[in-house]
């Protein structure tokens, strides 16, 4: 526990309560000992809670509680004689069955998956999506794969964009839409699942498409750090429902999961790691996997934080799933820091407002009493706090350390500066200051994904949606460095396709991370920010020469083959991997350049760090029926995820399985 | 069936009797309280009990009052999510389920005071309510709740301090008082 301030009256110290329930370590017990000693008042908050204890466990112990009735109680005799096994796949079956509870180990969830995998998904992925699509009752009829390339196109591929989650009231859910066009003639939203009344009308954007080498050699985006939508898909999936197409961001999936890359050991922040094997879904394409792992810090050299946290409690917070769930994660990042550290908290609802002025991280009592303070109420008028908070973040600025504003919200800013344009234009201004942004998203219903992926992005931050204390854990604890302590910003990926070696190839993901060849090399342009132990992966699904391929979507071209290659080109290189990146707070960018050979290994010999983030990007792919996926079933995803989890600590890549298992069942619903 | 099997198959029949016998009411009441109804908190603990059958005894056996709650309430709040509400249990149905064979005007008595602190536990935000209820209920020591409730010890150190202080506050020792009658 940690120290509390000197005045506090003893009644008020929770580590006197703590002592009087028995629950300290002896150091601690004698540490209150001897201030009970010098302090009557402290000898007698300890009998006060003590009786208030005894009086509270006695009349506890009165009430009475019914049991399990005999039948309940005989299942789980046989279940005792059996081992359970047959109980525990029945339940799955039953499509009760959740997720394992925390306790359960790893195994036990590989094992009960590779039952599971062996006798549910049967059903090809390409037919299952397809059915899914078509609305029952409008007469629509189920779209092939060419008919949807057709409609994608018509609808410039992007023009239609549904961002976000989607509430289950079909009102909200226009409302999140970002249509260019108009609203009405979009269909409704049933239970998470997009009904078109049309048959093509939310058809789904789908990813990059495949591009020439010859045409376009250089394929440039900037790296993107955030998670969010993993979380926001598993929400979905185990609240019954899968997600709609646009919910899914591919990188956003992959890149959920830590990568087990070695760490950089020259002198640049980060690490690459650049593999290529055969592509799982098309095993006469390559995929190319582009790895990043930032510099590990250690707790001795995390830079002191200036951390202000600025809070919605706004009416829509008033949400089990939001306000508390932001006060206990709070709390557990509050213990992560130090006395280096500073904690403000800020708010902002009708008004904005500070509620915690900064104040020594380990003083975690005066936060924590902040925070249980805290109510919803009020409409939420964002931009007054987004003001106040970059204003209490540079009044305290740490130079050298880590000076950032902590926006949770469920980012549904009514009052105020609302529109999206302006508010991201606020955010790029304060972003100059040199305070990093970090925006954690809370609750479902009214959430604001675009919107928030946006602030994040403009204001040299992350985006993580938190919808468990589970997540919280991982996003605010054991990936805190990742997530607070920048090692590099304004990190761009620059790749060039040696068109000797390579006929087209399709960037997985990265869709709103695009940026344009010109900008690779210009310092002005904003980009992805890499946190301490942090790793990036993108992966390139290629189309190799001389395999006699056509690139898919694009025929061949009458007048040309190839544009007139360089020496370089006949080095027998696939690729050429260029990276930049600012020191945190460095305004002018490195480059760092890795030259790519493909040693034409199969996916099944690749390392299993590739072949699992090949799995999260085929179910992403699956998710949001891309056509690139040929007749992959989610049954062979889940083989490969089954077979590449590795060590998996956090057991992050279980709950993959699980949720793996949890869209079986849905599909067959 | 040889029987060496049988054997251990009757050996852990009894692990599992004995871990029901000890927890079951215990558990169900603690579900109740999350969940509001009888039938929804059996149903809880029957598939966490049926979980237990499945792990490896070595494994739970030295921290089953921990597994046991950890698992019932991931049972529980999958429930109310899946629901879309997180409520808790009305004072009035937690009347209805004291002991049946109690006399009459004891059941009362016993009731009204117990309507009290029950008024004053509901009043508690979930998550210290959910930390005393562990505490004094279930004898979890604070290490145990912060691993049941995903917290850390130091949180459930302060909800457990703050829950009782507010208990202490809004009943002053009357009410106290009528609990030990």
């Amino acid at each position: 526990m940690s120290t509390r301030r000197e005045d506090t009256h003893p009644a008020d110290d929770p580590i006197v309560t703590a002592y009087a329930l028995g629950e300290l370590e002896e150091s601690e017990r004698a540490a209150v000992e001897t201030r009970m000693a010098a302090d009557p008042r402290a000898a007698q908050a300890v009998a006060e809670v003590r009786r208030a204890a005894e009086q509270l466990e006695e009349h506890l112990a009165a009430q009475s509680a019914p049991g399990l009735t005999d039948a309940q109680r005989e299942r789980i005799e046989g279940a005792a004689r059996d081992g359970g096994q047959r109980v525990i796949v029945g339940r799955f079956g039953s499509g009760r069955w959740k997720r394992v509870a925390a306790a359960a180990s790893v195994v036990m969830v590989v094992g009960i998956g590779a039952l599971l995998f062996q006798r549910r998904f049967a059903a090809p992925g390409e037919e299952w999506l397809a059915a899914r699509r078509a609305s029952p009752g409008s007469g629509a009829v189920t779209l092939g794969r060419a008919e949807r390339a057709s409609t994608a196109a018509r609808y410039g591929g992007r023009t239609l964009t549904t961002k976000g989650a989607p509430a289950p009231s079909s009102e909200s859910i226009i409302g999140a839409f970002s249509v260019e066009g108009e609203a009405e003639s979009f269909g409704h939203v049933t239970d998470g699942l997009v009904d078109d009344l049309s048959g093509e009308a939310y058809d789904p954007i789908d990813g990059n498409p495949f591009l020439r080498a010859g045409d376009a050699p250089l394929s440039t985006f900037s790296v993107d750090v955030d998670t969010a939508s993993y979380s926001n898909v598993r929400r979905w999936i185990s609240d019954g429902s899968l997600p709609p197409a646009d919910a899914v961001r591919v990188e956003e999936l992959v890149n959920y999961f830590p990568y087990d890359y070695a760490g950089p050991d020259g002198p640049h922040p980060f690490a690459t790691h650049v593999e290529v094997a055969g592509c799982p879904w098309e095993p006469r394409h390559r995929l190319v996997r582009i790895g990043i792992k930032g510099r590990e810090i250690d707790e001795a050299g995390r830079k002191p934080s200036n951390l202000v946290f600025l809070l919605d409690v706004s009416g829509s917070m008033n949400d089990p799933r939001k306000l508390p769930l932001l006060k206990s994660a709070m709390g557990m990042l509050t213990e992560q820091l130090g006395a280096n550290d500073r904690v403000a908290i800020a708010v902002y609802a009708g008004a904005a407002g500070l509620v915690l002025v900064p104040t020594p991280a380990d003083n975690r009592w005066a936060i924590l009493e902040a925070l249980e303070r805290l109510e919803a109420g009020g409409s939420t008028a964002g931009a007054a706090g987004i003001e106040l908070a970059y204003e209490v973040a540079r009044e305290h600025f740490i130079v050298g350390g880590n000076n950032r504003v902590i926006l949770c919200t469920d980012g549904d800013f009514n009052v105020g500066v609302a529109a999206d344009g302006s508010l991201v234009r606020l955010i790029e201004k304060k972003a100059q200051s040199g305070v990093f942004l970090t925006v954690l998203g809370f609750g479902t219903g009214n959430l604001k994904d675009a919107k928030m992926e946006k602030l994040a992005d403009k204001g040299n931050g992350n985006y993580a949606y938190i919808d468990s204390r589970l997540e919280a854990r991982k996003v605010l604890v054991e990936q805190m460095g990742a997530t607070l302590e920048t090692i590099a910003k304004d990190v761009k990926v620059q790749v060039e396709f040696n068109p000797l070696a390579v006929e087209g190839y399709r960037l997985i993901g990265y869709e709103n991370r695009l940026l344009a060849a010109r900008d690779f090399a210009d310092d002005t342009k904003d980009a992805g920010e890499i946190g301490a132990g942090h790793t990036v992966t993108a992966l390139y699904e290629v189309v190799p020469v001389g395999a006699g391929l056509e690139v898919p979507g694009l025929g061949p071209l009458r007048y040309q083959e190839n544009g007139r290659p360089t020496n370089a080109a006949f080095d027998g290189e696939l690729l050429f991997v260029k990276l930049r990146y600012k020191e945190p707070e460095g305004d002018e960018s490195t480059l760092i350049e890795v030259p790519v050979s493909d040693a034409g290994g199969s996916f099944f010999e690749a390392d299993g760090e590739l072949r699992f983030a090949a799995s999260v990007a085929a179910f992403g792919m699956l998710l949001r029926g891309s056509q690139h996926l040929g007749k992959t079933t989610l049954d062979e995803v889940a083989d490969w995820a089954l077979e590449s989890t590795g060590d998996d600590p956090g057991g992050y890549r279980a709950g993959f399985l699980e949720l793996i298992a949890a869209t079986g069942e849905l599909r067959k619903e | 069936m040889s029987s060496k099997q049988a054997r251990s198959e009757e050996r852990a029949e009894h692990w599992i009797g004995a871990a029901l016998a000890a927890h079951e009411r215990g558990l169900t009441l603690y579900a109740l309280r999350l969940l509001g109804d009888i039938e929804r908190a059996r149903d809880a603990v029957g598939e966490t009990f049926l979980r237990l059958c499945k792990q490896p005894r070595d494994d739970v056996e030295h921290r089953l009052a921990e597994w046991l709650y950890t698992v019932c309430r991931n049972q529980a709040l999958d429930v109310l999510r899946k629901e879309g509400r997180m409520s808790t249990l009305p004072a009035e149905n937690a009347a209805d389920i004291q002991s049946a064979d109690e006399p009459h005007t004891a059941a009362i008595e016993r009731r009204e005071c117990a309507s009290r602190v029950m008024d004053a536990m509901e009043a508690l935000p979930n998550n210290q309510r959910d930390a005393l209820l562990l505490k004094f209920q279930q004898g979890l020591s604070y290490k145990e709740i912060a691993r049941v409730t995903e917290e850390t010890v130091g949180n459930v150190g302060w909800l457990i301090h703050t829950g009782l202080k507010k208990l202490r506050d809004r009943l002053g020792d009357e009410a106290w008082k009528g609990i030990e009658a």
